[in-house]
C-alpha cells in the first residue's frame, strides 16, 4: 500500500489517542469492485460495474463510538477529527459506557480468501457466454421466463488500530442464481430456484462458479421440478413433519438462530429497527434451544465460504466454536466491546474472548455483531432417503420464497417453492405454495433427524441486511437435512 | 444549483460519447448523511458520511453497460475513464431483443423546495440533546433506542440525446425512538419526519408517550387467539402493507410477468374496496416529490386506483421498451404515493366506539409476501399495538401475525381516518434516496385473519 497514506493514517491514531480517545481503528479500503451481470429471459439485463475505495474511522471516546467516512482521500485529517469529534458528541449522553475490554497486543498479520483464478481477470465475454450456456440450457417452450445471475466480489481493505494492529484482507466472493418461472394450471406464476452453493472447502475464484456440480449441471433438475409444480395442487392446512432441504434450511438458521443469537441484538442495541431476541443473557448455559440433535457452530472453520474471512473489523481473528451443545445454549455471535458489556450486566463470565464476528461491508459503515458462518452440525441419521423413510406424513421443502420473523425472532412464517408429500416413507407427489410456521424453541425441540455429512453443504448468502446505516453483508450456513415433527404447514 | 465545474466536466464527458457514437446517461449522486443511534439509554453509533458516486449508463444499439464509481468527480479525465468502462462494457455485451427507448430529459429541471440548509448541517449536538431531553422527561427506568437519519441529497444528470441536465437536492430527516418496559417487555414507539429542521419537535415524541404510557403501565397483555378480527391499521402498517401491494400490483413489469396479483385484471376493473383510493403525486407536501424521473421524463399526477377501481401500471422505460407501452415516469427508486383519505373521526377511540372488539395494529414487522400472485402477505405486529373495547383500550397485544391477502384486507375497509400524515419509507441501505408515503392515520379493515401470536411482545 501506499507508504504515504499509512503514515498519514497512523499518525492521526496517534493524535487521537493523545488527544484523549480510549481506541481508534480506521479501515482503508483501497478497491472494493462489484460486478453484477443478468440475463432475464436471455436478455442482458445487467451488466454493471461498482468501484469504490475510501477510509472509514471509529473512535472510542468516554464510552462512546464515533464515526466518520470519506470517499476523498486528501481528506484523511478531516476524517479523523471528525470521527473523534462525533465520538465526543456521543460520550454527551451515555449511561452504559462501551469498552473494548483489556488492550490487547497488536496483530500484524494478512488473509486472502482461497480463489485460484481471480473473477476480475475473467472477460466479460467470456462470463456472458458461461451463463448463456446455462440459459440455453434452461430454455423450453412451456418455461415462461428464465433468470440467470452471478455476482463477482473482491475488496483489499486495511485496517489499523491503535494497539499497533495492521491487517491486510484481500476477500473475493462469487454468488450465482438461475431460476425458471412458468405459469401453473391456475394461471400463477412458479418457480424453481438453485444457488452456487460451497462443501466449504476448495476454493472461490472463478472456478467455482464453473463447477458443474456446484452450479450448470443442476439446470435439469430445476426444469424438471418446475414442471411438476405447474401441474400440482396446493398444500392443504394441517400439522405434519417439515424436511429441510439445504436450500431451505440455511434461511431457517438464518432467521431464528442466526438473527437471535447476535449479542448486539441481545443486548438490546438493534431494538428500533432489526429488533431483539427472545435470548437473554440469562438464556446462556441454560437455555434448551433445541432437541439433542440440535448442535451449531459460528464459523465452522471451513475455508469456502463467504462468512471465512479471517480477521474480523476490531482486528480479531474468526474463531470457530459452539453456540449450541447438543440442544444447549452455550455462546453467541460476539464482538470485542460487545461481550464486555454483557458479561459486566450479566455479572459472570459468560464470553471469554470476542468470537471475530465484528463486521462492516464498506469502509463507510462502522462494525457490528455480525453472522460469520452459521452452521448446524452433521448428524447420524443418514441419507434424505434413510429420513423420508422414517417419516409417516410428511412434507420436504426446498428454496425460500417468503420469510417473516416476529421482532424478537420467537416466532415465524416461511414460504417455499416446493414441497414434496411423504406418506409412510416414500415421496408421493409435488405440491405448490407450501408454508410452515412455528415458534422458535418448540420448533427447534421438535428437531429429530439430522441428515449426515453426505446432505450437508453451505448455503451463500450475499446480503444480509443489518444495522443503520443499512449494510447487507455476505454470509455461509453449513446445513444438512433436517426433519422437524409435528409442524402447522399451509394456510386455513 | 450544481456546482459549475461539475457540469463543466459533465457537458465535456457528454462531448466525448456524442464523439464515441454512443448513447449515456451521466449522473451524479452526492449525499451528506449523518446518524445517530441510540442503544441502552446512550449514544451508540455517531456517523458522517459524505459520498460521492458517478453513474454511467451506456446504450449503443442494443448493447448495453453501466459503471458506477464512487469518489470525487475532480475533473474531466475522471469522468471520462469511467466512461470508457461503461463504453467497453456495453460493447462486449450482448444484443437485447428489444430497443431501448431514449433517454430525452424534457426539460431543464433544478428543484431545491424541499431543501433546508439547517438541516443538512444539522449538528449532531441537536440529536444529542433532544434523546436526552425526552429521555429525562419521560423517565430513565424505561429503556430507549433509536435512530434519526438526517442529511442531503444532490442529484445531477445529463445525457446523451439533448443538452438539457436535471438537478434535484433534498433533505430529509427520519427520527425514531423506542422505549422498552425493562420487565413488561412491551414497546412504544415514536417517529418524526421531515424536510426541514424544524419538523422535529421533541415535545411531540414526548407528549406521545405521556399520553400511551398509563395505558400501558396499568394493563398486561394480552395472547390473541387465531382467528378473524376487525383490525385497525395504522399509518405506519397501512403504508407497509400498501407497498407490498404496489409491488406486487402496480408495477408493469410484475404486471406484465403475470407475478402480479392484478395480472389477470386491466384497466377498469374493480380491484379492491370502493374506498380505496390510490395516486402518485409528486406534488403532494407529505411526500419527497421528484418533478422528473431517472430518465428524464416529467413526472405527473398519475392514477393508480380510484374508489377501488384499477386505473393504471407504472412502466418504467426498459419495461415500456420490452412491452411496446408508453413510460410513465417511474424509473424512480420511490414515487409519491397517496393513499386517499376517509371521513373517519381524527380520534381513533371515538371512530370504534361503536365497534366493539377490535385490534389497533399501527407497525407491522417484517412482511413478507409467501404467494405474491395472489396477494398474500404476512407480517406481525410490534410496537404500541392494543385491544380496544367499545372505545376504550383493555390491554396491549403480544406480537400478533396477519396472514391474509390484499384484496380482502384492502375490500373490507369499514372506515379511514380523514386525517393523513406523512410516512417516510426511507432505507438506510445503499445510497441516501428519500422517499415517503402520505397515508391516513388509521383505517377500520373488518374479517382480517390473525394466524399466530407470540406468548410475549
Ligand atoms: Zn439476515
Amino acid at each position: 500500500m501506499n507508504e504515504k497514506i499509512r503514515k498519514t493514517i497512523l499518525d492521526n491514531i496517534s493524535k487521537s489517542v493523545g488527544k484523549k480517545a480510549e481506541y481508534v481503528d480506521a479501515r482503508l479500503v483501497t478497491e472494493d469492485y462489484s460486478e453484477f451481470v443478468e440475463l432475464y429471459d436471455g436478455n442482458l439485463e445487467e451488466n454493471d460495474t461498482t468501484f469504490e475505495n475510501g477510509i472509514g474511522v471509529r473512535t472510542l471516546y468516554n464510552g462512546a463510538w464515533g464515526f466518520a467516512a470519506t470517499s476523498d482521500l486528501s481528506k484523511i485529517n478531516e476524517c479523523f477529527e471528525l470521527s473523534l469529534q462525533n465520538a465526543k458528541t456521543a460520550s454527551e449522553l451515555v449511561s452504559v459506557a462501551i469498552t473494548m475490554g483489556k488492550k490487547q497486543k497488536g496483530l500484524k498479520a494478512s488473509y486472502e480468501s482461497p480463489a485460484k483464478k481471480d473473477p476480475f481477470n475473467v472477460s466479460l465475454k467470456e462470463k456472458i457466454e458461461f451463463l448463456k450456456g446455462i440459459d440455453d440450457n434452461l430454455k423450453e417452450d412451456w418455461i415462461f421466463k428464465r433468470y440467470i445471475s452471478a455476482t463477482f466480489q473482491k475488496k483489499n481493505q486495511f485496517f489499523f488500530n491503535s494497539e499497533g494492529s495492521e491487517i491486510e484482507r484481500k476477500l473475493t466472493d462469487v454468488f450465482a442464481t438461475m431460476a425458471v418461472m412458468g405459469l401453473d394450471n391456475e394461471g400463477r406464476m412458479q418457480r424453481r430456484t438453485h444457488e452456487l452453493f460451497t462443501k466449504g472447502n476448495g476454493t472461490r475464484g472463478w472456478e467455482m462458479l464453473v463447477d458443474p456440480k456446484l452450479f450448470s449441471s443442476h439446470a435439469g433438475r430445476v426444469k424438471d421440478e418446475l414442471a411438476e409444480l405447474l401441474k400440482a395442487e396446493s398444500l392443504k392446512y394441517g400439522k405434519r413433519s417439515v424436511i429441510l432441504l439445504p436450500g431451505q434450511g440455511w434461511l431457517q438458521v438464518h432467521e431464528t438462530i442466526g438473527h437471535p443469537l447476535e449479542l448486539d441484538r441481545i443486548l438490546g442495541y438493534e431494538l428500533s429497527y432489526a429488533g431483539g431476541s427472545f435470548v437473554t443473557l440469562d438464556s446462556f448455559g441454560k437455555l434448551k434451544y433445541g432437541s439433542d440433535k440440535l448442535s451449531v457452530s459460528a464459523y465452522g472453520g471451513f475455508p469456502n465460504s463467504p462468512g471465512s474471512f479471517g480477521y474480523d473489523d476490531d482486528g480479531s481473528p474468526e474463531r470457530d466454536y459452539l453456540m449450541i451443545d447438543k440442544g444447549l445454549l452455550v455462546n453467541c455471535l460476539t464482538s470485542r466491546a460487545m461481550i464486555n458489556e454483557a458479561n459486566e450486566r450479566a455479572g459472570r463470565k459468560i464470553f471469554k474472548e470476542s468470537g471475530g464476528a465484528s463486521r462492516s461491508t464498506a469502509f463507510y459503515r462502522a462494525p457490528i455483531d455480525r453472522m460469520t458462518n452459521v452452521n448446524i452440525l452433521p448428524g447420524n441419521d443418514g441419507k434424505l432417503k434413510d429420513i423420508i423413510a422414517s417419516t409417516e406424513n410428511g412434507i420436504v421443502v426446498d428454496n425460500p420464497t417468503s420469510w417473516s420473523i416476529g421482532s424478537n425472532r420467537e416466532h415465524f412464517h416461511f414460504g417455499c417453492e416446493i414441497a414434496w408429500e411423504v406418506k409412510n416413507g416414500k415421496k408421493t407427489r409435488v405440491l405448490k405454495n407450501p408454508t410452515y410456521q412455528g415458534h422458535t424453541i418448540e420448533f427447534y425441540n421438535s428437531l429429530t433427524a439430522v441428515g449426515d455429512k453426505s446432505t450437508w453443504l453451505v448455503g451463500q448468502v450475499d446480503s444480509c441486511g443489518k444495522g443503520e446505516p443499512n449494510q447487507a453483508m455476505e454470509l455461509g450456513h453449513g446445513v444438512p437435512v433436517l426433519k422437524f415433527e409435528n409442524v402447522i404447514t399451509g394456510e386455513k | 444549483m450544481i456546482n459549475a465545474k461539475i457540469k463543466k466536466i459533465f457537458q465535456n464527458a457528454r462531448k466525448e460519447a456524442l464523439k464515441q457514437k454512443v448513447q449515456a446517461n451521466i449522473s451524479y449522486h452526492n449525499e451528506k448523511s449523518h446518524l445517530m443511534r441510540i442503544g441502552n439509554n446512550s449514544v451508540s453509533l455517531n456517523t458522517s458520511e459524505n459520498l460521492t458516486r458517478l453513474d454511467i449508463n451506456v446504450t449503443i444499439g442494443k448493447k448495453h453497460g453501466s459503471h458506477t464509481q464512487m469518489g470525487e468527480i475532480s475533473s474531466s479525465k475522471y469522468v471520462i475513464e469511467a466512461l470508457k468502462i461503461a463504453i467497453d462494457k456495453a460493447k462486449n455485451s450482448l444484443d437485447l431483443d428489444f430497443t431501448p427507448l431514449k433517454e430525452v430529459i424534457e426539460d431543464n429541471f433544478a428543484q431545491d423546495e424541499q431543501y433546508d440548509k439547517k438541516l443538512e448541517n444539522l449538528d449532531p449536538a441537536f440529536k444529542m440533546e433532544s434523546y436526552k431531553k425526552i429521555i429525562e422527561t419521560v423517565g430513565q427506568q424505561y429503556n430507549y433506542s433509536g435512530s434519526w437519519s438526517s442529511g442531503s441529497t444532490e442529484h445531477f444528470f445529463m445525457t446523451t440525446e439533448n443538452e438539457n441536465s436535471a438537478y434535484h437536492i433534498v433533505t430529509d430527516q427520519l427520527f425514531n425512538i423506542v422505549l422498552k418496559h425493562p420487565d413488561k417487555k412491551w414497546e412504544l414507539s415514536s417517529t418524526q419526519t421531515g424536510w426541514k429542521k424544524s419538523d422535529f419537535k421533541a415535545a411531540k415524541t414526548i407528549k406521545e408517550f405521556q399520553k400511551l404510557l398509563p395505558v400501558y403501565e396499568g394493563h398486561k397483555g394480552f395472547k390473541v387467539k387465531p382467528g378473524k378480527y376487525t383490525v385497525v391499521l395504522g399509518s405506519a402498517a397501512i403504508a407497509e402493507v400498501m407497498e407490498m401491494a404496489l409491488w406486487t400490483g402496480f408495477y408493469g413489469r410484475t404486471y406484465e410477468e403475470k407475478r402480479a396479483w392484478t395480472s389477470k385484471n386491466k384497466a377498469g376493473d374493480k380491484i379492491l374496496g370502493k374506498n380505496i383510493t390510490l395516486t402518485d403525486d409528486p406534488a403532494n407536501p407529505d411526500t419527497f416529490g421528484f418533478s422528473f424521473d431517472m430518465s428524464g421524463k416529467k413526472r405527473m399526477k398519475f392514477a393508480l386506483c380510484k374508489d377501488g377501481i384499477l386505473k393504471g401500471i407504472m412502466y418504467d422505460t426498459q419495461t415500456a421498451a420490452m412491452y411496446k407501452k408508453k413510460p410513465t415516469g417511474h424509473d424512480i427508486g420511490g414515487s409519491s404515493i397517496v393513499v386517499g383519505a376517509g371521513e373517519g373521526d381524527k380520534s381513533l377511540l371515538k371512530a370504534v366506539k361503536e365497534l366493539g372488539t377490535v385490534l389497533y395494529i399501527p407497525a407491522l414487522h417484517y412482511i413478507n409476501l409467501p404467494n405474491a400472485s395472489k396477494g398474500i402477505f404476512t407480517g406481525s405486529s410490534r410496537f404500541n399495538a392494543v385491544l380496544i373495547k367499545n372505545g376504550k383500550v383493555v390491554s396491549p397485544i403480544f406480537s400478533s401475525r396477519i396472514t391474509d391477502n390484499f384484496q380482502s384486507v384492502f375490500g373490507n375497509v369499514k372506515l379511514i381516518s380523514s386525517e393523513s400524515v406523512s410516512f417516510n419509507g426511507s432505507n438506510t441501505y445503499d445510497r441516501r434516496n428519500p422517499v415517503a408515503m402520505s397515508v391516513p392515520t388509521y383505517m377500520v379493515c373488518e374479517k382480517v385473519k390473525i394466524t399466530d401470536c407470540a406468548d410475549s411482545f
